[in-house]
């Protein structure tokens, strides 16, 4: 604070800056007006992170990729062998050169399609059971931390259905209707939503006894309403984490179903299979490309999503908005 | 900081190593190699119980821990073992065995326990056709002794009726059901083995579940069991036969990646052999010295081949009327039968030199001879033996002439149903290569090949025994030393593949011709040599009707290992192949030109030997 | 720091268990949830039970099966008991229990007791949970708190770098890859082996990689979320030092959501990592059940079953109680909430 006076005084301002403002009634009346919306705002904060935008970016492009490719001039059937046409031999493990982009395996299947089929089979599995689990286990869940009539039921249901070995269901469905890709997403659906459940009843139960949802009890606002406006909300940014690691996770539980002999047949390429296949050689320099092309897809796919998922959680926390 | 520290540690511990290394060149290579033996295994055995298992791994640790009455040498010439001397009585029927005196049971901590004597032979075939002891191989016994199926089905119920008594107490007896000129083979099979009655019934229920609940007379004892862990087996002190022991200590550890870490450990001196998986074969050939140290396994006598399906009862989408209409067609069949390309089939698990393993019989060579000519180059079976059945003119041929035969009667492409097992890698693989190679081949105007995938669990039930399938690999591995057993899939009762159901072969006793030829050469036991030959020929017969495709044999694959091969004893079945009396470890591993030059030196002494042994009878 | 945090959180519990509900209130909450735990474990088991069973016959028979010929096969059948008709064989099952008799195993070690092949099995998998446990929880919790604190600066984009890194790359992938490289390095030993203490450090660090990031990852977004509070922004308009703020505050709220998994973390250390204990030789739990399931050994499967469901039971109670503690304002019975 300085202590020079100042040697201004109000005659020395020219009276030509101001305007004499005039009383307008209607404006008057307006009341607080505020162009926040939600959506948009967590949006913003969401781009404001580069590293989040590209890789959003990033997986819009793979996945469309991985829709198109089968369509695309140029591109070879995964399942196909290729013979040396000389021999009639299998062209197995070819280094990645002109013809075969990334290699081919060990019968002579070009690892390029096989790959990008692979990714396309996982993300479906991926994403259908991302979306059930998200769908029911949010439902069953709210349900469950809310509503306390139910609590004890939900939890016997829940104790039976989680203890219940996943493996000997995987096992069993396997057997009786076979290895496929719509056996493995019964089978992941129905014994995944349980995590999310507890998850999502673990946090309702924290917040279910606060004084704002004691006024709206109060009030005699419905359940669900309670629920939808109340609850969900204040939990979007964990119930956003999970949902974007519901896909990497559903890739990882399928890589560990084929490790114990309950995935894919090899014939349908995923990226479970294809990394089981290559982990094998990992000791072999001249093998390795076999390994290391999957591992690099599934590592894409997993870091985007999980950075994705962590900054929308931070961007669609209010708190964080501008 | 941590850098400074990870590389002095390095460094001291790579200095240690070297050290190491120098103090123990051995100054004479062939006495100071150390004659102990490591390896990891992923298969863990379930019981040390002999008696009632039927898993060959199992076989092959009770080969090394219980002798039989008779043995192999390391050319498969049968020698005495437990048994000094042995003879058969004129109608074939009665074999006596003179025991050797001093041979001891001992236990776990190799104190003698009690002496071996005949009595333990009955008591050994007492508990195995004793139903309650839900022993898995009673049936090879009861198929050749007297009255042990019905002991056995609880129709006589007195055991001294059953065809085994112990004369004296070092002369065993055996009586057959009928004249069985193989009997003697049968003798190394875990079933036939003794054990010690008083034991037995003091352990009862806990007999095999661990080493202390087991005696010992072989080359070795269960020193240390720890399931899932490991298993420690050392020699034999008291063993009669012990100066042929050359390897003191056998140490199994128990690892459920061995198949991924045992190149690694073995590479690192951890372990005595590793098997090479067929993924990093290349990566070992590639490299010049690790390529030294690989040699190729010999095939085993497990026979591989394709079946066509007679009696179809798979998806009605798959239109199994049409497959059974076309498969009794020979031309359709034959014509499939020339265009599997077998060698790019064997290509996915045999990379290098797939032809070793191929068969054009279904009974494989060095099985079993006459006088030293091989079964499989017997009368019309040595054509066939000798030519590959791929032959792509010959398959389009047929094809020409199968759709002409069949046109009107049959839609086509014939849809054609081949189940696999998705646990195994090599035969998903395989499936794929061969639906795309002979759909190539023959053209999709004409079959049309689908793979089904099957899981583990249930397999066989879920197809080949229901009949789902059009075409599909089998196997089949030996029991005895007679061609006989490899009739066993073809015959009527069997759930292979049905070929007497085929419409065009029905002979006037109501029985299709394989059988009966197969029967004649069964029905033949007095002149082994005409008795082989009938049943070569009924072999031709059904490889040249195109009932199956020989494919191949078991085994292969490629092993780093310090052991000698040509040292082990050798036969194609039961566990003489399993045991380590008489072998030895080498400095070194042995490579493929050392193993294909003492190949072919051991093939001719095993002829010579076997010749030799023919004429002493 | 961590210390007077968790002497903080044992006064907590000891306060909890005086003040708020009273011994006999927490007594008849107990009761009735383990009445309701039996009739759990009881449907489990029998519908387990109904599952094995429909699996194929041909499972029982390991390899030999190809030879064996009907009569054999029946034979073998009724000797296991699997020919009676299945409630006879789930009131032996029960029967035997009350005995305290685990049961025989039938296909995986014939004739062994049970009860003998989980206990050589389950101190090495408890073992190796254990140590993970700790080093997981000690290193993750640190590093969330870390990460938190420097939020988007070094130590957070660090701590993202792992994190990411372990939840991209598969847990097959990584393991073999240390267990290769590592000892190559170190010159370690490739196997387990109890007589050799250095064979035990590589197990238990890979196997605490993967909680690690699980715990920073949680930890940090819970303690984030507690940053933005209001409360904490009047706490530091107040002008409490950020040491402080979060000892007392964000640590114990953010702790909360995890409390519940804690008890269920150290019951479950027993039931084994598969992958490490197959990849080290380890003969701990871990593969047990996938094993003994493909081969159809109905007795263990139904005794693993019914250890693993009561752990499941007891930690999922253990949880809620220890995450009501933490939180006053967390009431787990119908009284005091209205519907």
């Amino acid at each position: 604070m300085s202590n020079t006076k100042l040697n201004k005084s109000i005659d020395d301002i020219d009276p030509l800056l101001f305007d004499f403002a005039s009383y307008d009634e209607s404006r008057a009346e307006r009341a607080g007006y505020s162009n926040y919306s939600y959506w948009q705002s967590t949006f913003q904060v969401f781009l404001k992170n580069k590293v989040a935008a590209a890789l959003l970016i990033l997986i819009i492009v793979l996945v469309t990729y991985t829709v198109l490719q089968p369509y695309l001039p140029n591109q070879k059937s995964p399942t196909k062998i290729y013979n040396n046409p000389v021999t009639g031999i299998q062209l197995r493990n070819h280094a990645p050169d002109k013809e075969f982009l990334f290699g081919t395996n060990s019968i002579g299947q070009d690892l390029w399609s096989r790959i990008w089929s692979g990714t396309r089979t996982s993300l479906e599995i991926g994403m259908l059971v991302g979306i059930w689990q998200g769908l029911i286990g949010i439902t069953v869940g709210c349900l469950w931390g809310y509503v306390r009539k139910l609590d004890g039921i939900i939890t016997e249901i829940y104790n039976v259905l989680d203890n219940i070995p996943n493996t000997i269901i995987m096992v069993l469905l396997a057997y009786i209707l076979r290895p496929s890709i719509f056996t493995l997403v019964f089978a992941m659906c129905i014994t995944n939503w349980l995590s999310m459940a507890r998850f999502v009843r673990n946090q309702i139960i924290i917040i279910r006894d606060r004084e704002y949802n004691l006024a709206s009890r109060c009030l005699g606002t419905p359940i669900g309403r309670i629920i939808t406006k109340n609850l969900l909300p204040y939990l979007v940014s964990v119930i956003m984490l999970q949902l974007a690691l519901a896909i990497p996770m559903a890739i990882g539980a399928e890589v560990f179903l084929t490790y114990i002999g309950l995935g894919l047949p090899l014939n349908t390429p995923s990226l479970g299979n294809l990394i089981n296949e290559g982990r094998v050689i990992m000791m072999s320099p001249s093998l390795r490309y076999q390994l290391i092309f999957p591992a690099v897809v599934l590592s894409v796919i997993t870091i985007s999503f999980y950075v994705i998922g962590n900054t929308f959680a931070d961007a669609s926390d209010p708190r964080n908005h501008v | 900081m941590k850098k400074v520290i990870a590389l002095m540690l390095t460094v001291a511990l790579s200095m240690s190593v070297l050290a190491g290394c120098k103090d123990s060149a051995p100054k004479d290579k062939k006495t100071d190699v150390k004659q102990e033996y490591s390896t990891v295994y992923s298969e863990e055995l379930t019981t040390l119980n002999y008696l009632v298992t039927a898993s060959e791994n199992e076989f092959a640790v009770a080969a090394n821990l219980v002798d039989c009455l008779v043995e192999h040498d390391k050319y498969g010439v049968v020698k005495p073992s437990l048994a000094t001397d042995w003879s058969v009585s004129s109608d074939g029927l009665v074999w006596t065995f003179n025991l050797r005196k001093g041979v001891k049971w001992v236990d776990a901590a190799g104190k003698e326990y009690a002496e071996v004597q005949a009595q333990d032979f009955v008591d050994g075939m007492n508990y195995v056709l004793d139903k309650k002891n839900n022993s898995e191989t009673a049936n090879l016994a009861y198929s050749v002794l007297k009255d042990a199926e019905k002991f056995y089905k609880g129709e006589v119920t007195d055991f001294t009726q059953v065809g085994v008594k112990a004369k004296s107490p070092y002369v065993l007896e055996y009586t057959l059901k009928a004249p069985t000129p193989y009997f003697l083979s049968m003798l190394t099979y875990v079933c036939f083995m003794p054990v010690n009655g008083k034991f037995l019934a003091e352990t009862g229920d806990k007999f095999g579940t661990d080493n202390k609940t087991l005696l010992y007379n072989g080359a070795y004892l269960l020193q240390t069991y720890e399931p899932q862990n490991s298993r420690v087996l050392v020699a034999n002190d008291k063993y009669w036969d012990k100066t042929n022991v050359f390897i003191k200590k056998l140490t199994y550890t128990y690892n459920k990646e061995a198949a991924t870490l045992s190149p690694e450990l073995f590479t690192r001196g951890e372990i005595t052999d590793a098997t090479i998986p067929t993924a990093s074969i290349d990566e070992w050939m590639n490299d010049p010295t690790k390529k030294e140290t690989v040699r190729p396994i010999a095939t085993t006598f497990y026979t591989f081949f394709y079946a066509f399906n007679f009696n179809p009862k798979f998806d009605v989408k798959y239109q199994p009327e049409n497959w059974k209409a076309a498969v009794n067609n020979l031309n359709f069949r034959k014509s499939l039968f020339n265009a599997l390309d077998k060698t790019a089939a064997m290509t996915t698990a045999e990379p290098y030199e797939p032809a070793r393993r191929l068969s054009n019989t279904i009974t494989p060579k060095n099985f079993i001879d006459i006088k030293g000519v091989d079964y499989t180059a017997l009368g019309s079976l040595a054509k066939t033996s000798s030519t590959s059945s791929f032959d792509a003119t010959k398959a389009k041929d047929f094809k020409t002439k199968a759709m002409e035969e069949l046109k009107g009667k049959v839609t086509f492409p014939v849809k054609v149903v081949m189940p696999y097992n998705t646990s195994s890698s090599d035969w998903t693989n395989r499936a794929q290569v061969i639906e795309q190679q002979m759909e190539t081949l023959l053209g999709k105007d004409f079959i049309d090949i689908i793979i089904l995938p099957y899981p583990p669990t249930g397999f066989l039930n879920a197809t080949r025994r229901a009949g789902n399938y059009s075409f599909m690999e089998c196997n089949w591995g030996p029991d005895y030393a007679d061609p006989q057993t490899y009739t066993d899939p073809f015959t009527s009762e069997s759930n292979y593949s049905w070929i007497s159901l085929a419409t065009d072969y029905k002979e006037a006793n109501g029985k299709g011709k394989y059988e009966n030829m197969v029967n004649a050469a069964k029905a033949e036991i007095l002149d082994t040599s005409k008795r082989y030959k009938l049943f070569a020929d009924a072999e031709q017969f059904l490889i040249d009707q195109a009932f199956v495709i020989p494919y191949s044999l078991g085994g292969g694959g490629f092993i780093a290992s310090k052991l000698d091969p040509f040292t082990s004893p050798y036969s194609p079945f039961g566990v003489s192949s399993s045991k380590f009396k008489g072998q030895k470890i080498m400095d070194k591993a042995m490579n493929t030109a050392t193993y294909k030059k003492g190949f072919d030196a051991w093939q001719k002494a095993r002829s010579e030997a076997l010749k030799v042994a023919a004429n002493k009878k | 720091m961590l210390i007077a945090y968790i002497s903080g959180l044992c006064d907590d519990l000891i306060v909890f268990y005086k003040d708020k509900w009273g011994w006999q209130q927490l007594l008849k909450y107990s009761l009735k949830r383990l009445v309701k735990s039996m009739v759990t474990l009881f449907i489990v088991i029998s519908v387990v039970f109904l599952f094995m069973r429909l699996m194929p016959e041909e499972g029982y028979f390991g390899q030999g099966y190809e030879k064996l010929d009907l009569v054999q096969r029946e034979a073998i059948l009724t000797n296991l008991g699997l020919r009676d008709p299945w409630f006879v064989q789930l009131g032996h099952f029960y029967k035997d229990l009350f005995h305290g008799d685990l049961g025989t195993s039938i296909t995986y070690r014939p004739k062994v007791a049970v009860a003998e092949i989980i206990e050589s099995k389950i101190f090495y998998s408890l073992y190796f949970g254990l140590a993970a446990l700790v080093i997981a929880l000690i290193a993750g919790i640190s590093m969330g708190i870390l990460m938190a604190r420097s939020k988007n600066k070094f130590w957070d984009k660090l701590g993202n770098g792992y994190i990411v890194f372990i939840s991209a790359v598969p847990a097959a992938v990584y393991y073999l890859f240390l267990q290769l490289y590592v000892t190559d390095i170190f010159n370690l030993p490739i196997l387990f082996n109890k007589s050799n203490p250095v064979s035990f450090i590589l197990p238990a660090l890979s196997m605490a990689l993967g909680p690690t990031a699980g715990y920073a990852m949680w930890m940090r977004r819970y303690m984030v979320d507690e940053l933005n509070k209001d409360y904490i922004k009047l706490a530091r308009a107040k002008g409490l030092s950020n040491k402080v703020i979060m000892r007392k505050h964000v640590l114990r709220n953010a702790f909360v959501p995890m409390a519940q998994y804690l008890p269920a973390s150290i019951l479950y250390t027993l039931v084994g990592s598969i992958y490490i204990e197959s990849l080290y030789s380890i003969p701990g739990t871990g593969g047990l059940l996938v094993d003994t399931i493909q081969r159809q050994d109905n007795p263990i499967v139904q005794a693993l079953v019914l250890i693993y469901a009561s752990v499941g039971i007891i930690s999922l109670f253990l949880g809620d109680m220890l995450m009501a503690s933490f939180d006053p304002r967390i009431n787990l019975d119908k009284q005091g909430g209205i519907r």
